[in-house]
């Protein structure tokens, strides 16, 4: 899943394992910029579905750093999304 | 049957005898440890009173004071660094053995050391912690203790590389252990026979120096890494599935709950267990051996990388912190790595922050419930009865008459749905089924059912080939019988029953129960 450089005004997001199954993508490009609070509903509405069955599990990451969104008062919930970013959503994964 | 009786049994005497031998090597060396102190304590008393000789006599009236502490001390040195008991501080057949990993400066000799005087846990002895393990009692880790309460199947062998095809139905941790001892006799091997629960967590943990999370369960995650932040153990926590590996050191460095200066734990990187319908197994999902063992390797090597770790050589230069990281493995995508940078601890962290209300005691009580923590999936059972139907009637409506319709005979009078993904189709099939993969039906959008086809929303292609054929029944079947439960009521929201006119059910229990009820020769995998 090299993820090509997001056109001019996205940013690219990276699925792995559950939320690469359930979107049925490894990666897309989706349009910047987002507030870190905003991210969940925004992949809800693009599949219907997510957030309870893969999102609210998951580590999140921008450009490769772990950013805290769990709970009303996490630390990055007003963290801007920009340009160029790189998100990935990462669910646990627990087998071995 | 006799001779396998007959292999069991001395099995179990040649584990019993290795172990037996095992403690006594053990206790020998302790023994003449201790014999070997008596005499050095000894040889240290009588030198105190062998300066009775010419040049004490100079030292004590001739000389001056600050030379002759000088003198002393280098006269004292050689006594200090090689003890008079031992010439070198590891056995000759370790230098040997070792000498690959000695000579680097990464080790050394006081790495092999710290190796030696280590201890390591390993929770699991799967395609995990068989790498993992054979890679740590390779190196010379001094005792490792192996909980795993499997016992050895088949299915196993591809990747769990310590068990082999005449161990199995033998217990793992006694597979390992035999597979173990013979790759480093010198290396104490300590079985804990059973599962990890919350009860055994704190005891079983506690008398070693660093763990290994080889486990393949969410309850089971949370479970040891709750019990390393309540005892100060650093935990190496990895997991596999199909071609993605995660890899990451908690509680590294170990201190108290609280102390905002210790590693973040499982619980400040995943605060919320996945649902659990959504947990996929290895049985389930599929596991390529290759991707678990470079997960398990990793966790060894960093093990390595911990127990080694160099003491700051003074206060003023204290020893460079690791930073936390989670580490992503994805066989099949570019690059195959990357590593993410985690936070310190988190601020509210339930059990490693400074409002973390587990403790000890509750763990011990057994009044945590991760089971119910992580939740679980009973067996579904989503269809009324007469919308199943066994395997054995369903052989007989292939073979004679359906007893729900009536109809005639053969595969022609109704449609076999199979809903296995393709690549599981493909592999064996019942001849006449049709191949609908489940992950098709899911992702059907749930509103199907009003949304006849229409231009601007065709419908999927198996749909209206299903309903071309509203005559004839249907039945579903799918590897292990839920599957099947979930696409025939799919399929009634859709309306291809024809408002009950059309029989559509599934086969119960699946392709297992065909097998184990109807056709011995059909594929188990």
């Amino acid at each position: 899943m090299a993820a090509s450089k997001a056109p001019a005004g996205h940013f690219s997001i990276l699925y792995f394992a559950a939320a690469s199954t359930f979107t049925s993508k490894a990666t897309e490009h989706l349009s910047a910029p987002v507030e870190a609070r905003d991210l969940f509903s925004k992949l809800e509405a693009l599949y219907p579905g997510i957030k309870d069955k893969v999102l609210n599990s998951c580590a999140v990451t921008v450009n490769l750093t772990y950013i805290d969104i769990y709970g009303d008062e996490a630390p990055d919930l007003e963290m801007v999304i920009k340009e160029g970013d790189e998100v990935a959503i990462i669910p646990p994964v627990s087998s071995g | 049957m006799a001779s396998e009786t007959v292999i069991g049994s001395l099995r179990q005497q040649i584990a019993t005898c290795e172990s037996q031998l095992q403690d006594l090597k053990r206790q020998l060396a302790e023994v003449e440890h201790q014999s070997q102190q008596r005499r050095t304590n000894l040889a240290l008393e009588q030198g105190v009173h062998t300066i009775d000789d010419p040049l004490a006599f100079d030292f004590s009236h001739g000389i001056h004071d600050d030379f002759k502490s000088e003198v002393l001390a280098a006269l004292a040195q050689p006594e200090e660094t090689t003890p008079p008991q031992r010439r070198w501080p590891l056995e000759a057949n370790e230098y040997k053995r070792y000498g690959r990993q000695l000579i680097m400066p990464e080790i050394g000799l006081q790495g092999q050391l710290r190796l030696k005087n280590a201890s390591v846990l390993i929770v699991g002895v799967g395609g995990l912690g068989c790498p993992a393990a054979a890679y740590l009692v390779g190196a010379g880790v001094g005792k490792v203790g192996l909980v795993d309460g499997d016992t050895v199947e088949e299915s196993n062998l591809h990747r769990q590389i310590l068990h082999s095809t005449a161990k199995v139905n033998m217990t793992k941790v006694e597979s390992a252990m035999i597979a173990l001892h013979s790759l480093n006799p010198n290396v104490e091997l300590v079985p804990h026979q059973g599962r990890l629960t919350p009860e055994t967590a704190l005891s079983t943990l506690q008398p070693y120096d660093i763990v290994l999370d080889c486990t393949d369960t969410p309850a089971s995650r949370y479970l040891i890494s709750d019990s390393c932040v309540l005892l100060g153990k650093p935990l190496i926590s990895a997991s596999a599935l199909r071609t993605d590996g995660q890899l990451m050191v908690l509680n590294n460095p170990p201190l108290p709950p609280g102390n905002t200066s210790g590693g973040p734990c499982y619980r400040c990187v995943f605060p919320k267990p996945p649902p659990a319908e959504s947990v996929v197994t290895c049985g389930d999902g599929g596991i390529l051996g290759p991707v678990v063992g470079t997960m398990g390797t990793l966790q060894a090597l960093e093990a390595i990388k911990v127990l080694t770790k160099q003491p700051s050589a003074s206060l003023n230069d204290p020893a460079p912190v690791d930073h936390p990281f989670l580490l992503i493995f994805s066989a099949y995508s570019s690059p195959m790595f990357r590593t993410i940078r985690l936070r310190t601890r988190k601020l509210k962290c339930a059990v490693c922050s400074a409002h973390a209300t587990l403790t000890p005691e509750a763990l011990n009580s057994g009044s945590m419930d991760y089971v119910q923590f992580c939740g679980t999936v009973g067996p579904i059972d989503a269809l009324s009865s007469n919308e199943r139907i066994s395997a054995e009637n369903y052989a007989k409506v292939r073979l004679n008459v359906n007893p729900f319709t009536g109809s005639e005979p053969s595969k022609d009078s109704h449609i076999l749905v199979d809903v296995r993904e393709k690549v599981q189709f493909d592999l064996c099939n019942l001849e006449g089924s049709v191949n609908v993969p489940f992950s098709a039906v899911t992702s059907l959008p749930v509103g199907a059912r009003n949304g006849r086809a229409n231009e601007s929303n065709p419908e999927a292609v198996w749909v209206s080939e299903l309903r071309q054929h509203a005559d004839k029944p249907i039945f579903v079947v799918c590897r292990r019988g839920n599957d099947s439960q979930f696409t025939v009521k799919k399929m009634k929201e859709l309306g291809l029953d024809n408002g009950g006119q059309r029989w559509i059910g599934d086969i119960r229990g699946g392709l297992l129960a065909w097998r184990d009820n109807v056709d011995r020769e059909f594929p188990e995998y």
